[in-house]
């Protein structure tokens, strides 16, 4: 959970592994949905939370793998996760707290800059973006 | 309606601050083309923020010069150039003078665009054609003129291109240019895959609102004002931000990122639900920043 002060919240979720769909049980199901969506989502809101008591606005970075190429729980994951951020970015609009996420498969440094680029106030007009870095289908 | 004094609204640092560091681009040239007013003279301020050399294309030179007159105040060396983008050989004359006058373009920017609010069965076959060749042809024909220079001198480069955040919702009341940016936006994937290989990178900023001098939203009675409570963010863009993040996806910094569309518009194309206001079909629009009678 969040503690504290900060102005920035990124929330990284390594790809995880593929497993085809007609080997997942639901409890494998679940702890992908849980890491890729739902922590994700409580994670974001106590942030929102605590910017909104404090006053001052923020910036929620999403970072994971993309959804193609993907299991089944991760795809359903990261497409939720994709919704989540526009639906999120624009809800919390007026409290200053801008989310983006950026979906990757790499580690690199591109991925690292772009982050601090979305955390900055540089991107202050950049809210419910969803970029890729390093992926197979540019 | 004014924003209300409790939203919090989240704002760029002052152009004299940009994002990376004076020489980011230094020994480098990017062509803007639409280069010498408002989206793309950003573009190339912001080039020239970061040391590069500018060759400014335009329709017009006079124009062209003006905005030439800008950049060079930064300190870079500039070179202004009439062209029209939709011609092939304009193009590669083009090409050949700023790399005459400046050395190798390993950077470009398509700008060059014209839009106008027109019902669309108003839409002539001229304004059709200007509208959607200036972006669509114009893009084509300055990227692969770029890439075929850069491919044989086995030199890496990247291009990004002035799209717009209503490629994903279309633009009722706009279609010729909701047609003409969504096809460059689809370009900007393609190209990026296939020069991908030559070090050759590819991206779009689908761009919201930025006024400026020259654009033809927020020129009525009341100016931006009235926009700024429409647009989620609280404002529109400052477009200064927007030439930055055009110029930032061309560094080092991310030489990673290629084919994408970047959205930077304060969340103005995703607000969608049933608290919008009424729907004004644009043909009943009289007032308003994109209405016309």
């Amino acid at each position: 959970m969040v503690e504290g002060d900060c102005d920035v919240l990124v929330h990284v979720v390594a790809p995880p592994q593929v497993k085809p769909v007609h080997e997942l049980s639901h409890a494998e199901w679940r702890v992908a949905l849980d890491a890729g969506l739902d922590q994700r989502f409580h994670l974001a809101r106590d942030f929102a939370a605590g910017r909104r008591a404090a006053g001052r606005g923020g910036a929620v970075i999403f970072v994971g793998a993309p959804e193609q190429a993907l299991g089944s729980d991760q795809a359903a994951a990261a497409g939720a996760l994709v919704n989540l951020t526009k639906t999120l970015g624009v809800e919390w609009a007026r409290d200053g707290i801008r989310v983006n996420a950026v979906l990757s498969f790499e580690q690199g440094e591109t991925l690292g800059n772009l982050v601090v680029y979305l955390a900055s106030d540089y991107a202050a007009y950049v809210t419910g973006a969803i970029t890729g870095v390093g992926l197979d289908d540019g | 309606m004014p924003v209300p004094d409790h939203h919090i609204i989240a704002t760029p640092p002052p152009f004299e601050v940009p994002p990376y560091p004076a020489d980011v681009f230094a020994g480098q040239t990017v062509l803007v083309s639409g280069g010498g007013t408002g989206m793309g003279l950003a573009m190339a301020l912001a080039f020239a923020q970061g040391g590069a050399q500018v060759a400014v294309m335009g329709r017009s030179l006079e124009k062209a010069l003006e905005g030439a007159a800008k950049i060079a105040a930064l300190g870079v060396k500039v070179h202004a150039m009439s062209c029209d983008v939709r011609l092939p050989e304009q193009v590669a004359a083009a090409f050949d003078e700023a790399e005459r006058v400046l050395g190798p373009i390993t950077l470009l920017a398509n700008n060059a665009g014209a839009n106008f609010p027109v019902l669309a069965e108003d839409i002539s076959v001229n304004a059709w054609n200007a509208v959607t060749r200036i972006a669509i042809d114009g893009t084509f024909l300055c990227s692969t003129e770029f890439a075929r220079r850069l491919i044989a001198r086995g030199q890496g480069g990247a291009i990004v291109n002035n799209s717009a955040q209503y490629i994903w919702t279309g633009f009722p009341g706009d279609a010729h240019s909701a047609a003409a940016k969504t096809a460059q936006a689809t370009m900007t994937k393609k190209m990026a895959r296939e020069w991908a290989p030559y070090g050759i990178r590819v991206n779009a900023i689908a761009a919201g609102f930025f006024p400026h001098e020259t654009s033809t939203a927020g020129r009525r009675e009341g100016g931006t004002e009235v926009l700024q409570n429409m647009i989620p963010a609280g404002r529109t863009g400052s477009i200064h931000e927007f030439g930055w993040l055009s110029a930032m996806t061309c560094t080092s910094f991310l030489a990673g990122l290629t084919g994408q569309v970047i959205l930077q518009d304060g969340g103005e194309s995703l607000r969608r639900s049933l608290m919008m206001p009424d729907y004004v079909p644009p043909r009943e629009r009289v007032d308003g920043p994109w209405g016309w009678k």
